[in-house]
């Protein structure tokens, strides 16, 4: 019985769960992470932060692949300061959304605080179409955010393109390491 | 001790080529032409040697095989003095005299003439009387003028290429530089701590268009006029400031803004004014260069998903899709009489350089690295100069059009990218 109640309730918690926070163009898969939801009850946060409900993240091997969406990568935090890509990609992954909901909170109670969204593409292809493709990484954490309920004031676009990469080899890793947004508070640092 | 000397004598040179970017051709075409062109009287005791320069312009643009000094019979050095019969047995085909002589006043006299070895005789000779300095450009315009009489088509020795360095740990990383087609005498335009993108000249060749993230971070677009150094933002708009191409009149620049959301093509008066949008769809439009005809921008587009060639027509604002083959192709340049695209391809996870031949429908990958960008096409049409990685780092290649040449221009010190070759100047 509990084998057939387990994966109905994990469905219909994902369903809520989309319908809650409506940015997600991937589906959330992290039917466990309930931090999502005290997000969307308010300014109500929780005294300590439930560590026990992330997902254990020493099991899953780090690739170039999976990087992007890896938990290691998110801290469910403001600490969080990058947020990864697929391969022309500019889907916000499901692994940050906790990142970039901390991210939230923070601007709606500081109000005087201002993030620049910075977008980065690797070097693959040709400069200003990469610096346009890395302004719709930049936009969909813009979009993210905004769903969230942060004022448009509070956050500002600029996309780089290849033209600063965090990780300077030429390999698949090194890629997945540049196809970021970076956020980057230029006023009421967390 | 030998090794010792060998060893300073590399050490030096190194030192002295650092700056510089060297240039290797790694392709000539089978069917170079041979020719002799004896080392002037006189070069080794002037500041330039004249007739070295001219050995290798000839010899980088593939079409030209030049004889090694050491292999010649006789060394003549006026009209008088020539045995045609020693340069016929080695096979060549036309040869060039002359002599760098210092005059009182201060200049040189530079005399040469070029001859048809076959028939014998003087195709033509002239006289130049330049200063120190411009012994180069004395050597460059023999080049241009020996390789228009042999080929039929302008030479392109005389023009510059303005191009963007990196140099990861410097404190001004980013900068924007020209320097002499053969990679000498660099001039540095701009150093920054942000990154400078997409130069780009002006028809005469007297301005440059550029992007610079010098302001807070910020794109903007500066138009920079060479000789006084003197500049002025062009565009500061809120997003993405990119891609400036000018009219072939250089009255106005067509850019990239995102201030509405999303990219798309302008048309901008070069003193920032008149600002008129040409392009307006869901997906990117970028990476405009403007036809020679004046009346059409061919640019990249992802409105039918992908990256793709499109042309605009600027007067009704009509654009159709030029580019079929494959599903990524972006960042086009066109030839000077129209007939020819140059862009970046994807094929099987490599970026290359195609060229498509509009009159004909064919298109061809001319370069065999992977990593290749911002091909940007000679004044006179005949080479494509781009931007690729060699070893991990960026460097310059050349090929010809038809990609029988290609030639290999590896800077010394950091990444070299986004050549621009100059027009005619």
């Amino acid at each position: 019985m509990r084998s057939f109640v387990n994966p109905l309730f994990a469905v219909i918690l994902a369903g809520v769960l989309a319908a809650c926070s409506s940015t997600p163009t991937e589906q959330d898969t992290s039917a466990t992470d309930t931090s999502g939801m005290d997000s969307q009850t308010g300014t109500t946060q929780p005294v300590q932060r439930p560590e026990s409900t992330r997902p254990d993240t020493s099991s899953v091997p780090l690739t170039a692949d999976n990087f992007h969406n890896h938990p290691s990568n998110y801290d469910g935090t403001t600490d969080t300061r990058v947020i990864y890509f697929a391969f022309d990609s500019n889907t916000v992954p499901a692994a940050a959304f906790e990142s970039l909901r901390a991210h939230a909170t923070y601007l709606k109670n500081n109000a005087n605080a201002k993030l620049r969204l910075e977008g980065h593409a690797d070097e693959r292809g040709t400069r200003e179409y990469n610096v346009a493709l890395s302004e719709r990484r930049a936009q969909a954490v813009q979009k993210f955010l905004r769903v969230q309920g942060v004022s448009s004031s509070q956050l500002e676009v600029v996309s780089y393109g290849e033209e600063k990469p965090a990780a300077f080899g030429h390999s698949e890793m090194d890629w997945a390491k540049n196809r970021r947004v970076e956020l980057n508070y230029v006023a009421g640092r967390p | 001790m030998k090794r010792l000397i060998l060893a300073l004598v590399l050490a030096t040179l190194t030192v002295a080529a650092r700056a510089e970017l060297l240039i290797k051709v790694t392709e000539g075409r089978v069917d170079a032409v041979p020719i002799a062109i004896v080392p002037f009287d006189g070069d080794n005791e002037a500041p330039e040697q004249v007739s070295s320069i001219v050995e290798a312009d000839l010899h980088r643009s593939g079409q030209f095989k030049p004889l090694p000094a050491k292999n010649m019979l006789s060394r003549p050095h006026t009209k008088d003095a020539i045995i045609y019969r020693d340069f016929r047995v080695l096979g060549q085909e036309y040869l060039v005299i002359g002599h760098t002589k210092p005059r009182d006043d201060g200049r040189y006299e530079v005399t040469y003439g070029l001859y048809d070895v076959g028939r014998q005789r003087e195709l033509f000779s002239e006289s130049y009387s330049p200063t120190k300095a411009q012994l180069r450009d004395v050597a460059h315009a023999i080049s241009d003028r020996i390789y228009e009489e042999l080929t039929g088509i302008p030479g392109a020795f005389s023009t510059k290429i303005l191009y963007v360095t990196h140099n990861r740990g410097a404190k001004l990383p980013y900068q924007l530089q020209y320097a002499d087609a053969d990679g000498h005498r660099v001039k540095t335009i701009l150093s920054s701590a942000e990154p400078i993108m997409s130069p780009s000249w002006s028809p005469d060749g007297s301005k440059i268009a550029y992007v610079s993230f010098e302001n807070n971070g910020k794109p903007n677009i500066y138009v920079h006029d060479l000789a006084s150094g003197q500049r002025s933002v062009v565009s500061r708009e809120r997003g993405i400031n990119g891609a400036p191409s000018w009219s072939p009149d250089g009255q106005r620049l067509v850019i990239t803004l995102s201030k509405d959301g999303n990219p798309e093509l302008y048309m901008v008066n070069v003193n920032g004014g008149g600002l008129t949008r040409l392009t307006d769809n869901y997906g990117i439009d970028t990476e405009a260069r403007w036809m020679p005809d004046g009346e059409h921008v061919v640019f990249t587009s992802s409105r039918s998903g992908g990256p793709q060639i499109y042309m605009l027509n600027i007067n009704d604002r009509s654009a159709r899709r030029v580019s079929f083959e494959g599903n990524y192709n972006a960042r086009p340049d066109v030839t000077p009489d129209g007939r020819y695209l140059v862009y970046v391809h994807r094929r099987n996870g490599s970026f290359n350089v195609g060229v498509q031949d509009l009159q004909r429908g064919t298109f061809d990958i001319v370069t065999q690295t992977n990593m290749d960008e911002s091909p940007s096409v000679a004044p006179n049409g005949s080479m494509v100069i781009y931007g690729t990685q060699r070893r991990g780092t960026g460097v310059l290649e050349a090929v010809s059009i038809d990609g029988r040449v290609k030639v290999e221009l590896p800077s010394k010190e950091g990444e070299v990218r986004e050549p621009a070759w100059s027009p005619f100047l």
